[in-house]
C-alpha cells in the first residue's frame, strides 16, 4: 500500500505535544495499512465526513459482542481499511497487568491485526484497532486458550465492567471494587457476551466519592464507596498540618509556593455544606451534615479518614447523548452493603430490579437514564422501592417527589369534592 | 398462558422473516407472547442465534437480530462489487 499525501493531517504533527499522526506513521513502516488509515482521513478532512461505514454481522462463534464492525466506504481508494474491525478485550479489574502480558498482547495484535490499540477505552477495555474478518477467529482462539483473556462487551450488552485501584492501592477505599468487579464479569457472562438489553448498559465501580473511573459520569449502574458514620479525626494530626509537619494533599499541587497553610481557607470555607469549623485548635465535624465530598480528607489524609462503617451509594443513569448533552448518574440508593461473603447479593437484587423494570418500559435505544427522565423520578423510585429522602431532590420545586396514593387519601380519588368544600371553604 | 419454548421460538423466527423490516430490536419480539418476561423472549433470541437461524447485526452501540440472509451484510456488498 502506497503512502498518501497527507497535508492536513501532517499539520497535527506540530506543536509540542505526541501526535498521533506521528505514530501512525511509524506504524505504517511495518503494517502498509495504516498508510491508508491515514489517507482516508486525510480525505474525511478535505470532505469534512467520515468515510468509515459503522455496523455488520462481524463476530466470533457463540459471541454477540465484543467485536464491532468498521468498513471504508472508499474501499477500491483505501484497500487497507476497507475492513477495519475493532476488537475489544475485557481488562483485568484495574488494570493490572504484568509486562510480559502486555507484550503478549501487543505481539497478538501485530500478528493478526494493524498493531494499534487503544489503551484503554472509554469502557475499560484495551481496544485494538483495525482487523479483517478472517484473522478473527484464529485471533479468538489465542486470545482464549494461550492469553487466557477474553472479549468485553459492545452493542446491547452488558459492557465490560471496570473499576478503580480500590483497596489494592488506595486507603480511601471503602469497598473492594476488585472484588466486586471480577465477581459481577463471572456472574454476568452471558449478559456481557451476548446482547440482552434494549440497548448498552454500563456498570462501574469506585472505591470512594473521589470516583477515580469517573463512574458517576459514565456508568448506568454507578457503585461509589462510601461511609455511614464519622469520618476519623486524628487532631494530632490536624496540628501537624498546622504547624506545618505535614505537606497538605499528600504533595500533590507542590510545584508551586503557595504559601502557608491556612486551613480556614483550604479546607474549612471549601466545605461545600460548611459542616466544619475549629474550636482553639481542634477540629469539628457536624457529621450529620457531611456530604462525603472527599475534600477534607483529600486536603489533610494524615488527619482524616473515612468513616469505618463502609458500603456503596448507588447511581443510577448516566448518558451523554448527542442532543440533550451529558447528564450524571441519579444518586438513588444512599447506602447499601456491599459484602463479598454473600457474593454481593445486595447489589444484585438491585441490578437485576432495574434489569426487569428497563427492559419491559426502556424504549429501543433508550438508556435506562433516559427512560428515569422520561416517567420520572418518583415513579422510578416506586419500581424500586426506595422511600424518597430529600437527598433524591435535585433542586425544590423542579421535582417534587411528595405524592399522595390513592389510599392514603380520606375517601379516594372518587370522594365527594363538593361535601368537602363546604366543610373546607377556599 | 406463556408459550412453550419451541413455540415462542418459532414466533420469533416468523416475525423475523416476515416483517416488513428485516432487521429488529429485541423489543419488537416481546409481542410475540406478551406473556413471557423479556429476558426469556431475549435468551429464545439468542439461542435461535446458536442454532444459526438468526444473526445479530450490531452498529457497535445497538445490537438487532435479523433471519439469516436478510441481515444487511457488508461483506457481502463487497464480494457483489468484486464480482461486477
Ligand atoms: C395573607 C395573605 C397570603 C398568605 C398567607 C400567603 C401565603 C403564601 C405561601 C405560604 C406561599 C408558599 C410559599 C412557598 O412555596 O414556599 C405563597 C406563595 C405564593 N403566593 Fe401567597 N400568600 C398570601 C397572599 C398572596 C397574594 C395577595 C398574592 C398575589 C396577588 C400571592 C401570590 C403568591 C404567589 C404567586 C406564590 C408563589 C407560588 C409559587 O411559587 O409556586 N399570595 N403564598
Ligand atoms: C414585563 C413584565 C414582567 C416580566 C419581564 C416578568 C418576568 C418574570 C421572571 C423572569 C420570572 C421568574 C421566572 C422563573 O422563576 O424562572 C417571573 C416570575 C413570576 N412573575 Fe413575572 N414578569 C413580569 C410581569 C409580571 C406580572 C404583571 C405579574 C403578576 C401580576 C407577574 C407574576 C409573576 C409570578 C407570580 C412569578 C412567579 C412564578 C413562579 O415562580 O411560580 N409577573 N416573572
Ligand atoms: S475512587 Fe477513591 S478509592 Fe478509588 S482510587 Fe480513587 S481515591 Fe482511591
Ligand atoms: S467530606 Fe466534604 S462535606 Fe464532608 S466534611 Fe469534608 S469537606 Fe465537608
Amino acid at each position: 500500500m502506497p503512502k498518501h499525501d497527507t497535508p492536513l493531517l501532517d499539520e497535527l504533527e506540530k506543536g509540542p505535544w505526541p501526535s498521533f499522526v506521528t505514530d501512525l506513521k511509524r506504524q505504517a513502516e511495518k503494517k502498509p495499512e495504516c498508510w491508508d488509515i491515514l489517507g482516508q482521513l486525510e480525505l474525511s478532512f478535505k470532505d469534512r465526513i467520515t468515510h468509515w461505514k459503522h455496523g455488520g454481522i462481524v463476530g466470533v462463534f457463540g459471541y454477540g459482542g465484543g467485536i464491532v464492525g468498521r468498513y471504508s466506504d472508499v474501499p477500491k481508494q483505501f484497500p487497507g481499511v476497507a475492513h477495519f474491525h475493532t476488537v475489544r478485550l475485557n481488562q483485568p479489574s484495574s488494570k493490572f497487568y504484568s509486562s510480559a502480558k502486555l507484550r503478549d498482547i501487543c505481539n497478538l495484535w501485530e500478528k493478526y491485526g494493524s498493531g494499534m490499540t487503544n489503551m484503554h477505552g472509554s469502557t475499560g477495555d484495551l481496544v485494538l484497532l483495525g482487523t479483517k474478518t478472517e484473522n478473527l477467529e484464529p485471533l479468538f482462539y489465542e486470545l482464549t486458550h494461550d492469553l487466557k483473556q477474553d472479549l468485553g462487551g459492545s452493542g446491547s450488552n452488558l459492557r465490560t465492567p471496570s473499576c478503580c485501584l480500590g483497596k489494592a492501592r488506595c486507603e480511601y477505599s471503602c469497598i473492594d471494587t476488585q472484588a466486586l468487579c471480577h465477581h459481577l464479569t463471572m456472574h454476568y457472562q452471558d449478559e456481557i457476551h451476548r446482547p440482552a438489553f434494549p440497548y448498552k448498559f454500563k456498570f462501574k465501580f469506585s472505591g470512594c466519592p473521589n470516583d477515580c473511573v469517573a463512574a458517576i459520569a459514565r456508568s448506568d449502574f454507578a457503585v461509589i464507596g462510601t461511609w455511614k458514620d464519622d469520618i476519623r479525626i486524628d487532631q494530632a494530626g490536624v496540628k501537624g498540618y498546622l504547624k506545618g509537619d505535614y505537606i497538605p494533599n499528600a504533595g500533590a499541587h507542590s510545584g508551586r509556593d503557595w504559601g502557608k497553610f491556612d486551613i480556614q481557607k483550604e479546607v474549612i470555607d471549601l466545605c461545600p455544606t460548611g459542616c466544619m469549623w475549629m474550636e482553639g485548635d481542634t477540629l469539628k465535624i457536624d457529621n450529620s451534615e457531611c456530604t462525603r465530598c472527599m475534600h477534607c480528607i483529600n486536603v489533610m489524609p494524615r488527619a482524616l479518614r473515612v468513616g469505618k462503617e463502609q458500603g456503596a451509594t448507588i447511581c443510577v443513569g448516566a448518558k451523554a447523548p448527542i442532543l440533550d448533552g451529558a447528564q450524571f448518574a441519579t444518586m438513588t440508593i444512599p447506602f447499601i452493603k456491599v459484602d463479598p461473603d454473600n457474593d454481593f447479593e445486595e447489589v444484585i437484587e438491585v441490578i437485576e430490579k432495574i434489569w426487569d423494570w428497563w427492559m419491559e418500559v426502556g424504549k429501543n435505544r433508550e438508556r435506562v437514564g433516559e427512560t428515569i427522565m422520561r416517567v420520572g423520578l418518583p415513579t422510578f423510585l416506586t419500581v424500586m422501592e426506595i422511600t424518597p429522602a430529600p437527598q433524591h431532590i435535585k433542586e425544590p420545586r423542579s421535582n417534587p417527589y411528595v405524592f399522595w396514593g390513592e389510599d392514603e387519601v380520606e375517601g379516594g380519588w372518587e370522594r365527594d369534592v363538593k361535601e368537602f368544600r363546604k366543610r373546607n371553604a377556599q | 398462558m406463556a408459550l412453550s419454548n419451541d413455540e415462542l421460538k418459532a414466533a420469533i423466527l416468523n416475525k423475523a422473516m416476515t416483517a416488513p423490516k428485516p432487521q429488529l430490536y429485541i423489543k419488537d419480539f416481546y409481542e410475540c407472547d406478551p406473556d413471557t418476561k423479556p429476558r426469556a423472549v431475549k435468551n429464545a433470541a439468542n439461542d435461535l442465534v446458536k442454532e444459526g437461524k438468526l444473526t445479530f447485526w450490531s452498529s457497535g452501540s445497538t445490537t438487532m437480530y435479523a433471519a439469516k440472509g436478510r441481515a444487511k451484510d457488508e461483506e457481502l456488498r463487497d464480494t457483489a462489487e468484486e464480482n461486477k
